[in-house]
């Protein structure tokens, strides 16, 4: 199968940078510079149809459009590595493998923007990774390919690799940019939006590490290429997926958008693992709802997910067997989610925390028939947050509630969990 | 404009106000934490859940930072709204200890009052509470951290607004903690604000904790008499102790904060050894004996020495009205002296405020947050009129350039809030380049020419006077032609005075007979004088004082004077609370008075000085006067306390001769 962003991977190690020129990298580079405006490479990104791969899921060309190009005053790239939801690991296998692919995505894209300094904003625990990536952008710059008057031309841009400090919700855009500049990691209230008024007030663009990586093939082949790599007609492209769980083969894929369910378990996944039968799963990380059986032959592009009721997210699939307890799961994810609530608002900061402790009695054999109501209270109101934190956090427990009320009822009246 | 329907009544606002503010507008209160008219918005708290019903937005939205546009129609009341608020407060009651009896905050508390209403009554959540440590924060605020209910004022008021940099927000989650790195004083000259804006119990007054309850307080609308600024306040009494002092919202002035000076320095009203009796000849007396004897010794004085040779001495701490009856009582007598001041720098400066000064000129305190530059010029700002420093601090914030001429002699060594452009001088300054410029001196210690020059190039003024009614005495010294008391001791004519509520040095009195004094203080010239008068406070008086931008404010009476109905109880004023007894005092608190059912209060003689003056010319043989604000003061009787004041500019349109 034809591989885009995996193309470069070489087995157990990092590709070099003589390997990855050799197969074609920076030659979109070349060619954006030497052929093509930068209204025609960000023209390119949007026919592509390439959507945003850290979960929003939005069209990246035309979040590239909205940065206004005539305000004074420098524009910023930021690309968000910040990866920390439970389940996606996905950034992280990508930038052990090959950097040069982000690097020369950051660059294209902002020569489409007109950024003159971009920042790599990398999780903490990613060391490997951004090794990786700090050789990478020496050997970039050694080559002419990242500094002053890249490839000979006009165009210069300088990228930073920003190590985070390490928390859940620098993952969202805002609260990265506050972090960036210094400042408690508190998400900001939107509208404005980064694209206009961002770092240090400057317009803004804040794209995932996968999706700026898509960007040199896009340019590279066109955007009409990459369109047709996906399975569906309203698909783009390839997507990468990192399956965990009860899988046989755990492994992190990159399948064309649109493939099923069931292709990717029981294909690079080598199907359930040995002598159990698959329960649900989480599709796209930690904040999205459970999938069920019923939903093994959806597609698995950003519309077709949303429509049974989920989100396609980050392509994190987590699988859960028959005779796991999906109570103790989703308790698992929330006690996640209320520790790295950042404190700013009231529903996330304490609503949060009273999930926690209302799930953590039912799976504890105390529940009540009432906590059943709270969680749904829970649910609808905790939508009316400061940022997409909370609603994220919900996710998992609406699928509960949606989909196995009856096993979490289970819990109340045998007054204990039934899996155990 | 905005026209919108809240809970059916239509609304029309300013374009920009959001929709909590526009229901403020029609009187709806929507329940908030967050939300505070002088911070940036937060939109943290989701207590102001209002529900969309037609619109741009649909469904629950937030009031506080949704701005009002044509066609919304707001319900406060939908179910859904309300369940929001009231899971908001369940939420927040989650980890709030439930301690209101013990709690000083308990009934001027906004949680409790939107806990109530908000109707949360049972708890669900079955967990523990969090808990935190408390900090030691200094001597005037107590820090109880497990009350908070995060909503960022503190620490949006302390960074954001006063520029403190020792206190702010650490930790993530439930476990966000709102304190210092570590234990120590508060550094900020603005910290006590934190009890006013703090919507819960986390920081209260040290200085007044557990004395009484909200219900229990006399209020009035008060005016400073610190610094010439004149924020507004309020004293929070219980039975003749002023237990607490809170800011007063005035936005011209103080916007809705006051400094620490303001709020925790009670001394002088409070102080034990304050002297409450008249005397005569340090014999304790009542107050009509003493003022039968100070008139008879007024008539013999004249008498023997001649009208000339007595002297009537003010100051700038006098009420407008007790600079005004200071004149009417000079008047009296032919050749009698008036003066407000001992220092003739001060007599001049004051003096050149008023010729110098107009309603076109003059800079308000917040307008140096729009101003474009600022000139801090031989002004001690931390000292002589802190609350200014916000607003220039919240110019600066917007680029405003501030520059400073220092003077040696005045460094206090206390940081600003905001950086500054050091200058040698004026010349320095581009103020020709600015639009809005504001130039804030000290009216005592820049020359005339140089102001003169300033004000030529269009800058405005914001020119701080020594004294809390600085102006408003200039303006009465010019109409009464008062001189300061220097050159009248340089004519060496003057051989007695009568003071009120004066500062004069004693040791400039040589071979001068202090006739009479009348002061709340327990002052040098109060020893010396012969027939000494209490007058009240200015807490305990109703009056008018001019701040340094000539804005005529009305305070009113809090309290009537008299010894505290608890005693003075050595418990609260044996621990330096109100500072060392003055010299010559007792050690020891007077007693307990006297729990007979009586018509007067015991040690409740005093009077404002201006009524201390008007009986005192009515035995002088003057008509009695009872309303001192007449000619051209007229207008100002009816100066509403709670509308911020009037500027006097209209009320002497022509300019008047210099009299000095």
């Amino acid at each position: 199968m034809e591989q885009v962003l995996f193309r470069h991977n070489r087995p157990g190690r990092v590709v070099t940078f003589k390997e990855y020129c050799d197969e074609g990298g920076f030659n979109a580079l070349r060619k954006a510079i030497s052929e093509m405006t930068p209204n025609e490479v960000q023209q390119a990104v949007i026919d592509s149809g390439l959507r945003g791969r850290g979960g929003a899921g939005f069209s990246t060309g035309r979040k590239w459009s909205f940065v206004p190009r005539d305000l004074p005053g420098p524009r910023w790239l930021i690309c968000n590595c910040d990866e920390m939801e439970p389940g996606t690991y996905k950034d992280r296998v990508l930038l052990e493998h090959n950097p040069y692919s982000l690097i020369e995505g950051v660059t294209l894209a902002c020569y489409a923007l007109g950024v003159r300094h971009a920042f790599i904003f990398i999780r903490r625990g990613y060391e490997k990774a951004a090794n990786n990536l700090a050789q990478g952008l020496i050997e970039a710059k050694e080559a002419g390919l990242l500094g002053k008057r890249i490839l000979a031309s006009e165009f210069s841009v300088d990228i930073d690799l920003h190590l985070s400090a390490g928390r859940y919700i620098c993952g969202e855009e805002t609260a990265l940019i506050n972090a960036l500049e210094g400042k408690r990691p508190n998400p900001r209230s939107k509208p404005p939006f980064p694209a206009t008024k961002g770092l240090w007030g400057g317009p803004t663009v804040v794209n995932n590490v996968e999706t700026l990586a898509n960007v040199p093939a896009i340019i590279a082949k066109g955007p009409g290429w990459f369109k047709g790599l996906a399975r569906n007609a309203e698909g783009a492209g390839m997507k990468l997926f990192c399956v965990s769980g009860a899988v046989k083969n755990r492994v992190c894929v990159e399948l064309p958008t649109g493939t099923t369910l069931r292709e990717i378990i029981d294909g690079p996944c080598g199907g359930m693992k040995p002598g159990t039968k698959f329960k649900a799963c989480i599709p796209g990380g930690a904040s999205t709802q459970f999938l069920t059986p019923e939903h093994l032959d959806v597609p698995m592009d950003y519309d077709t997910v949303a429509k049974v009721g989920s989100r396609l997210g980050s392509g994190a699939i987590i699988v859960f067997e028959e005779g796991c307890c999906l109570v103790a799961a989703t308790l698992n994810l929330i006690t996640f989610f209320a520790r790295e609530s950042c404190g700013w608002c009231t529903p996330c900061r304490e609503g949060l925390p009273f999930v926690k402790e209302v799930l953590t009695r039912i799976e504890a054999g105390a529940g009540e028939e009432r906590d059943i109501e709270i969680l749904r209270e829970h649910v609808k109101y905790l939508n009316y947050t400061f940022c997409a934190l909370a609603p994220g956090a919900m996710a998992p427990l609406d699928g509960l509630l949606r989909h196995f009320e009856a096993e979490l009822r289970e819990h109340i009246v045998q007054r204990k969990c039934p899996f155990k | 404009m905005p026209k919108l329907i809240i809970d059916n009544l239509p609304v029309e606002v300013a374009p920009g106000t959001t929709v909590l503010e526009a229901a403020r507008s029609v009187g709806i209160t929507i329940p908030h934490f967050c939300y505070h008219p002088a911070l940036a918005l937060a939109s943290a708290c989701r207590l102001c859940a209002v529900k969309m019903l037609d619109g741009p937005v649909k469904g629950i939205q937030m009031s506080c930072s949704l701005p009002a546009q044509d066609g919304m129609v707001v319900s406060t009341t939908d179910p859904e709204a309300l369940k929001m608020r009231a899971l908001v407060i369940e939420w927040l009651m989650i980890n709030h200890p439930h301690d209101c009896p013990v709690c000083d905050e308990g009934g001027e508390c906004l949680l409790q009052d939107f806990t109530i209403a908000g109707g949360h009554s049972r708890r669900r959540y079955q967990g523990d509470k969090r808990t935190h440590r408390n900090q030691y924060l200094g001597e005037h605020i107590y820090h109880e951290m497990n009350r908070c209910i995060q909503c960022y004022r503190c620490v949006r008021f302390y960074q954001d607004y006063a520029g403190g940099t020792d206190f702010g927000v650490t930790g993530s989650a439930g476990r966000v903690y709102f304190g210092r790195f570590e234990d120590g004083p508060l550094e900020s000259p603005f910290s006590g604000n934190l009890v006013d804006i703090c919507p819960t119990g986390v920081f209260t007054d040290k200085t007044g904790r557990f004395r009484a309850r909200y219900w229990d307080y006399q209020f009035a609308p008060s005016v400073c008499q610190h610094c010439s600024v004149g924020c507004n306040l309020a004293p929070q009494v219980f039975q003749r102790e002023v237990i607490k002092i809170v800011g007063r919202r005035n936005d011209q002035v103080n916007s809705w904060f006051i400094c620490d000076r303001a709020r925790f320095d009670k001394k002088g009203i409070n102080d034990p050894s304050r002297p409450r009796a008249p005397r005569v000849d340090g014999e304790a007396t009542d107050y009509e004996a003493a003022l039968d004897a100070l008139a008879a010794r007024i008539y013999d004085f004249v008498e023997v020495h001649g009208p000339e040779s007595l002297a009537f001495v003010g100051s700038s701490r006098l009420s407008l009205e007790g600079c005004l009856m200071l004149g009417e009582l000079v008047a009296n007598f032919d050749a009698a002296s008036l003066s407000f001041y001992g220092d003739p720098a001060e007599a001049k400066g004051s003096q050149l405020a008023t010729e110098l000064l107009s309603g076109e000129n003059v800079a308000a305190p917040a307008d140096l947050a729009s101003a474009d530059c600022i000139v801090l010029l031989s002004v001690d700002l931390m000292n002589e009129g802190p609350m200014l420093a916000p607003f220039i601090r919240k110019a600066w914030l917007g680029g405003t350039k501030v520059y400073r001429i220092a003077d040696p002699a005045l460094l206090s060594g206390q940081q600003l809030p905001f950086d500054c452009i050091e200058a040698a001088t004026l010349a320095e300054v581009p103020l020709e380049q600015a639009s809005r410029a504001i130039v804030v001196c000290h009216a005592t210690r820049t020359p005339r020419e140089e102001l003169s020059d300033v004000a030529a190039t269009g800058a405005r003024l914001a020119m701080l006077q020594p004294g809390p009614n600085g102006f408003g005495a200039a303006l009465v010294a010019r109409e009464h032609g008062a001189r300061p008391f220097d050159e009248l001791l340089a004519a060496r004519k003057v051989r007695g005075i009568v003071a009120f509520e004066s500062d004069l040095p004693v040791a400039n009195l040589k071979g001068i007979t202090v006739l009479g004094c009348a002061d709340w203080q327990a002052t040098e010239l109060s020893q010396k004088a012969g027939v000494f008068l209490p007058t009240t406070t200015w807490m305990e008086s109703t009056g008018t004082s001019i701040n340094f931008e000539g804005r005529a404010q009305r305070f009113e009476r809090a309290f009537r004077p008299g010894y505290p109905l608890k005693g003075l109880d050595a418990k609260y004023y044996a621990q330096s609370r109100y500072g060392e007894p003055a010299p010559g005092q007792p050690k020891t608190p007077p007693p307990q008075p006297p729990r007979i059912p009586r018509g007067e209060i015991p040690g409740g003689q005093e009077i404002e000085a201006w009524k201390a003056m008007a009986r005192l010319l009515e035995k002088l043989g003057g008509e009695l006067i009872v309303e001192p604000l007449t000619g051209s003061w007229q207008p100002l009787r009816d100066i509403d306390p709670e509308a911020g004041g009037e500027r006097i500019f209209s009320l002497f349109k022509s300019s008047e001769p210099d009299t000095l």
